[in-house]
């Protein structure tokens, strides 16, 4: 008794063991999550990094110069960043006020 | 125990945290998600050496959903019951493949990421078994006072009056959750007499997480770490303030941080003028229905915790 | 060929010498009869210096198997064991390590589950796990035993299968009445063993996440995988034997022993240790001119339904023994009867033998000859009359 092969497009890893990701997992983007976006007022940041540290989801990135910037692609607008900011310099603005709000709507699902 | 192991190093500032991310973005958490950011802290003062165990959970289903892992380390699944046991056989397995030259990497760090179910209830076994026997790993629990993944049940570190939907507050029982929880640090640390570091963390102050792990994994043998992680779905609270909240346990009592290293306990952040539990209480929908003798009972629980801390 | 030192051991005794060449890693332990004489005669080994492997003290079966589990995905070859409610304590882990594909043994010296409880062999406990994923067989005797240990290490390691295994011996008939074994040389077992090596381990060189949660669209293929391999497993069984028997100088039939000396037309079909009777049973029916064969299942797990079914074509009943329960059944005898009812149905009609059922041996109960010359008359007259006369007797309550 035969039994069917797995075609290409419905093989799954073996034993459900999965690669581990590098940097990211940009498949599951939850920017499309946000109703709320975090924006920074960078004439009050004063780079304490507060927000970065405390963001349950990595969405906060730290640059050369030692600026945050908010990852889009990922912030799903919880404002943790916002209430933790020692010197109220992240404001949370509806996200349907802002023209590129489409661009991270993708859900994977 | 083996030797090739690598120290790590206390982290003295947000400044000086290291900036590399072991739990990356792109996972199902809850915004806001408590468990998650420790999770974040957790595997980033651990770094690249380390093999997380995640039993059944919010950090297992949430973070795993779907056929993909958001750890840049190894990972592996263990159910609600054993991650304890998982961990002490991966443990053992390093001991000896390194020992028969099967293995010429560093010993890892072996680090097991349980929620209060899986640490207090169901996992309970399995862990002080780990702890008995002085595998080298890490045992962390992550305590958001439920069982959250399955819709916010109660588990035996629900705190005394919070509505779970085991334990809804009508006219039988109108406290709601009418058990005060187990003291799981204690009961690791003074039932396990080769466990030489347990601690108690919060989210509230991530650098002293890091420490307090930093300091875990460097010692041979047994290590527990019990962590605060407020859970804006089960609390009830608005995702923003997951951190204030942790940080208001900490404030009114309601959580202590501290270690207990080679038997010489320290209290941390210790507040200079303790707050009334009611400015905790009110921040959280799930105390909304609380009587005053409810938040009575829970003001001299802390008071006495306090006494005896 | 048949290199090696010729030892007077019992089955537990057996398994741990096999463990001992076969370089075992991690051991996770815990006692309950009648299989702790295993880990006892490990944990000496290990404390002698003999081999080197952690020998470590689960707090319960479930924790054995999980400490197994988490040491085979890091890489080490691992053992554990159990009996009884030892067993179906562990039973959650089951699927979770086939799953994981992790090729860890489990040595089970059966036992009755509770209640009654005795200490008695019943092949229950474990029959229990047969649809969780692992290969599954037991042992007639202690060489059997310590055979098996090397077979299902090679087996269930092969990265074409890498599927766990049930080492599976009778309670105490096996287990603790010594039979001799040929212990061979190290040499031997290195060379029929290959160290073991899984593909994607849990090493922080080069990370893997072993067992994301899945969403239900994926479920059917990763069961299918498991499957598959299940099925792979049953096809390299004749290559491994075939190796087994060029290094050892022992020959196993692959999935059915099929004995039969006196050219009988019936057959006892039957698992474990009690075929040792059955085989004094067969020379001492013959003078009595009935002859009765031993169709003795060798894998209970891959069962070889087309194999299995070519073996029993040739006979005109078979009469399954059952020593285990399974209370409600389809066709209220034990698991084997509607194992073999299937694997008879994909014959022709025509070649398909009648089927009755003898419940033995349960609670640990001797299996006497007087019984086996019971079974072999009801197969003969059922082969005379060509027809049944009852499809299931009950050993020791039946009228005649």
């Amino acid at each position: 008794m035969s039994l069917p092969n797995i075609s290409k497009e419905k093989q799954l890893p073996e034993g459900c063991i999965v690669d581990s990701p590098t940097t990211e997992q940009d498949h599951m983007t939850t920017g499309g999550w946000r109703v709320l976006r975090s924006v920074i007022d960078y004439g009050k940041c004063t780079k304490c990094k507060t927000c970065w540290i405390s963001c349950p989801d990595a969405a906060i990135k730290v640059d050369e110069n030692g600026d945050v910037n908010i990852n889009l692609k990922y912030c799903k607008g919880c404002g943790i960043c916002a209430s933790v900011c020692p010197v109220g310099a992240i404001a949370r603005i509806p996200e349907l006020d802002f023209e590129d709000v489409s661009v991270y709507r993708e859900l994977p699902f | 125990m083996s030797d090739r192991t690598v120290t790590l190093e206390p982290i003295a500032s947000i400044a000086k945290a290291p900036l590399q991310e072991q739990y990356v973005s792109g996972h199902r958490t809850c915004a806001g998600c408590g468990p998650a950011l420790a999770y974040r802290l957790i595997a980033k003062a651990a770094g690249k050496n380390t093999i997380f165990i995640g039993p059944t959970g919010c950090m297992y289903v949430a973070n795993t959903s779907y056929m993909c892992v958001p750890w840049t380390v190894p990972w592996m699944h263990a159910q609600i019951t054993n991650g304890g046991s998982i961990a002490s056989g991966i443990e053992a397995a390093y001991q000896v493949m390194m020992r028969k030259g099967k293995y010429d990497g560093d010993f890892p760090n072996i680090i097991v990421m349980a929620g209060d179910g899986g640490t207090a209830d169901i996992g309970l076994q399995a862990i002080s078994g780990a702890m008995y026997r002085n595998h080298d790993i890490l045992v962390v629990s992550y305590d958001n006072e439920s069982y959250a993944n399955t819709g916010i049940q109660a588990s035996s570190m629900t705190p005394y009056g919070s509505a779970t939907s085991f334990t809804p507050p009508g006219i039988t029982v109108p406290e709601g959750e009418k058990f005060w929880p187990k003291d799981i640090t204690a009961m690791i640390y003074y039932g396990h007499p080769m466990v030489k570091y347990v601690a108690q963390a919060s989210i509230a102050y991530p650098i002293d997480l890091m420490n307090k792990v930093r300091k875990a994994l460097n010692k041979k043998g047994s290590a527990f770490i019990h962590v605060h992680t407020a859970c804006p779905k089960g609390w009830r609270f608005d995702s923003s303030k997951t951190v204030d909240v942790a940080k208001l346990a900490i404030q009114t009592g309601m959580w202590v941080n501290y270690e207990i290293d080679e038997g010489k306990k320290t209290l941390d952040h210790v507040p200079t003028k303790r707050e009334p539990v009611e400015k905790y209480l009110k921040t959280q929908g799930r105390f909304n229905h609380l009587r005053p003798e409810d938040v009575q009972k829970i003001q001299q629980f802390v008071d006495g915790k306090v006494a005896e801390a | 060929m048949m290199k090696g030192k010729k030892k007077f051991i019992a089955g537990t005794a057996a398994v741990a010498e096999a463990a001992m060449l076969a370089n075992v890693d991690v051991i996770s332990a815990y006692p309950i009869r009648p299989y702790t004489g295993l880990m006892v005669d490990l944990s000496k080994k290990v404390a002698d210096g003999k081999l080197d492997a952690e020998f470590v003290h689960a707090d319960s079966e479930h924790s054995q198997l999980s400490i197994v589990h988490g040491a085979s995905a890091s890489g080490a070859r691992t053992m554990t064991g159990s009996a009884g409610v030892g067993v179906t304590y562990a039973f959650e882990t089951y699927s979770p390590i086939s799953g994981g594909r992790c090729p860890v043994q489990m040595v089970v010296a059966d036992r009755t589950l509770d209640p009654p409880g005795d200490f008695g062999s019943e092949h229950s406990d474990v029959l229990c796990a047969r649809d969780q994923g692992w290969i599954m067989g037991w042992a007639e005797t202690p060489q059997e035993a310590f055979d098996n240990t090397l077979i299902y290490y090679r087996l269930g390691e092969d990265q074409r299968v890498s599927l766990p295994q049930f080492n599976c011996q009778d309670g105490y008939f096996v287990s603790h009445i010594p039979g001799e074994v040929v212990v061979p040389e190290k040499s031997q077992v290195a060379e029929f063993l290959p160290p073991y090596k899984l593909a994607k381990p849990l090493d922080p060189r080069k990370p893997y996440g072993h067992g994301p949660q899945i969403f239900s669209d994926q479920g059917p293929a990763l069961q299918l995988q498991r499957a598959i391999v299940m099925n792979q497993a049953k096809e390299i069984i004749p290559e491994v034997l075939s190796d087994f028997n060029k290094v050892f100088g022992r020959k196993y039939d692959s999935y059915i022993e099929n004995y039969n000396p006196n050219d009988a037309d019936v057959c006892l079909f039957v698992n474990g240790a009690h075929s040792q009777t059955v085989r004094y049973a067969i020379a001492n029916l013959k003078a009595q001119g009935v002859n009765v064969a031993l169709c003795r299942i060798r894998f209970v797990r891959p069962w070889a339904t087309e194999e299995i079914a070519e073996v029993l074509s040739q006979y005109k009943a078979v009469g399954v023994v059952e020593t285990n329960n399974s209370f409600g059944v389809a066709g209220q005898a034990g698991v084997f009867t509607p194992e073999v009812a299937a694997t008879l149905y994909s014959l022709p009609e025509n070649k398909r033998p009648m089927l009755m059922s003898f419940m033995a041996g349960l609670s640990g109960e001797v299996i006497r000859l007087n019984d086996i010359y019971f079974m072999a008359k009801k197969l003969v007259q059922a082969a005379d009359r060509k027809k049944i006369e009852k499809p299931v007797y009950w050993i020791g309550f039946e009228e005649n």
